[in-house]
């Protein structure tokens, strides 16, 4: 008996027998591998927000209204003749990203990153749920929302590939932009890209805690302390979204 | 035994589900906000523009990392280890901005 509650309390002091920030060492160890993920991707945003005001703001969009009919070669129309799309000119994100799956040749600006981020911020809901009911040890619950978590990491990625593919469509490589800059292309690889990237790889850890959690591993544990250690890298995958979106489509 | 100091552990408080809930609908109208105020500033492009949707991705960022990360029941070491460093981020993403706004006027 003494031996089992020794081992779970073990688990939250360090070696001088106490927990200085009031965290286990692995709890706070997550937060400083935010912390270093953070400069990361701030390096990455502050290079956005460099290289997009280095060049002229983008031409205000005057003839296209939400929800009109796009022509076939909408790209080309835009560069030949109302001329938004130019080189020296960051171009206007509503006039790039106005493109929603099933429905073809009408411009609806922003609608589908929009549904992107309701979709992560909703995962990152059902997440926190998660760990709440970890902390009253209710193991069905915590399996149902970690599981609700994955089906919404994996819809982000899902809506992420789509937005990828119709872009490289469109004719955007990492060094050929129909749009103008071609640094904006690039920039919109990289980021999105290492973005989705650690979207990718919360998924597969959400993916193995879930295991974990189905096969009892934390109820033998006592404590669901792994599920707010993944809980903590999802909502800053959730977090980084935020300024993602910020940056590349409000700016 | 006396190497095994219990940590009290900082409780969520008790009504956590419904300040999720709550969050959650914060968060939802921000962002609806974010895109409102993008189409009405469509036209305009000045610094202010700028930091309105920084400083709103920043209110956004204070709900996930408060209540969702669990930072605003943490002890104080614990939040300003992390946030110090992430306020001289923001510095940094302001002082690039301008910075880019003088390479456009010598380009």
């Amino acid at each position: 008996m003494a031996t089992t509650t020794l081992s779970t309390e073990k688990k939250f002091t360090w070696g001088g027998g106490k927990s200085p920030f009031n965290v286990s060492y692995g709890k706070l160890m997550m937060w400083i591998f935010l912390l270093s993920d953070a400069f990361t991707f701030s390096s990455l945003l502050i290079a956005y927000g460099f290289i997009r005001t280095s060049f002229l703001a983008p031409i205000a969009n005057t003839t296209v209204k939400p929800f009109s009919h796009l022509s076939h070669n909408f790209v080309e129309d835009m560069v030949e003749k109302t001329k938004y799309f130019v080189q020296d000119h960051w171009p206007s994100p509503e006039l790039v990203f106005n493109h929603f799956p099933f429905i073809h040749g009408i411009h609806l600006p922003l609608f589908f990153v929009s549904l992107m981020t309701f979709i992560l911020i909703f995962s990152s809901v059902t997440m926190v749920l998660a760990v709440e009911a970890g902390h009253r040890m209710a193991k069905a619950e915590v399996a149902k929302y970690m599981f609700l978590t994955i089906l919404g990491g994996a819809a982000f990625l899902g809506c992420q590939a789509w937005e990828w593919t119709t872009f490289i469509g469109e004719g955007a490589r990492l060094f050929t932009n129909p749009y103008g800059p071609r640094s904006f292309a690039a920039l919109f690889f990289i980021v999105t890209g290492f973005h989705g990237f650690h979207v990718f790889s919360g998924v597969v850890i959400n993916i193995i805690i879930y295991i974990n959690v189905l096969k009892g591993t934390y109820v033998k544990r006592g404590h669901y302390e792994m599920v707010e250690k993944v809980g903590l890298y999802w909502h800053f995958v959730d977090l980084v979204w935020v300024f993602v979106f910020t940056f590349f489509y409000l700016l | 035994m006396e190497h095994t100091e219990h940590i009290e552990h900082t409780d969520a408080p008790k009504d956590m589900k419904s300040k999720i809930w709550r969050t959650f609908w914060i968060l939802l109208a921000f962002t609806v906000i974010d895109i409102v105020l993008y189409f009405m500033l469509l036209t305009t492009h000045s610094m202010w523009k700028n930091a309105i949707f920084i400083v709103l991705g920043v209110v956004k960022a204070y709900y996930i990392v408060g209540i969702f990360m669990h930072m605003t029941f943490e002890r104080k070491t614990l939040k300003y280890t992390i946030i110090l460093p992430m306020i001289f981020v923001i510095f940094f993403i302001a002082l690039m901005i301008i910075e880019g706004n003088f390479t456009l006027s010598v380009r």
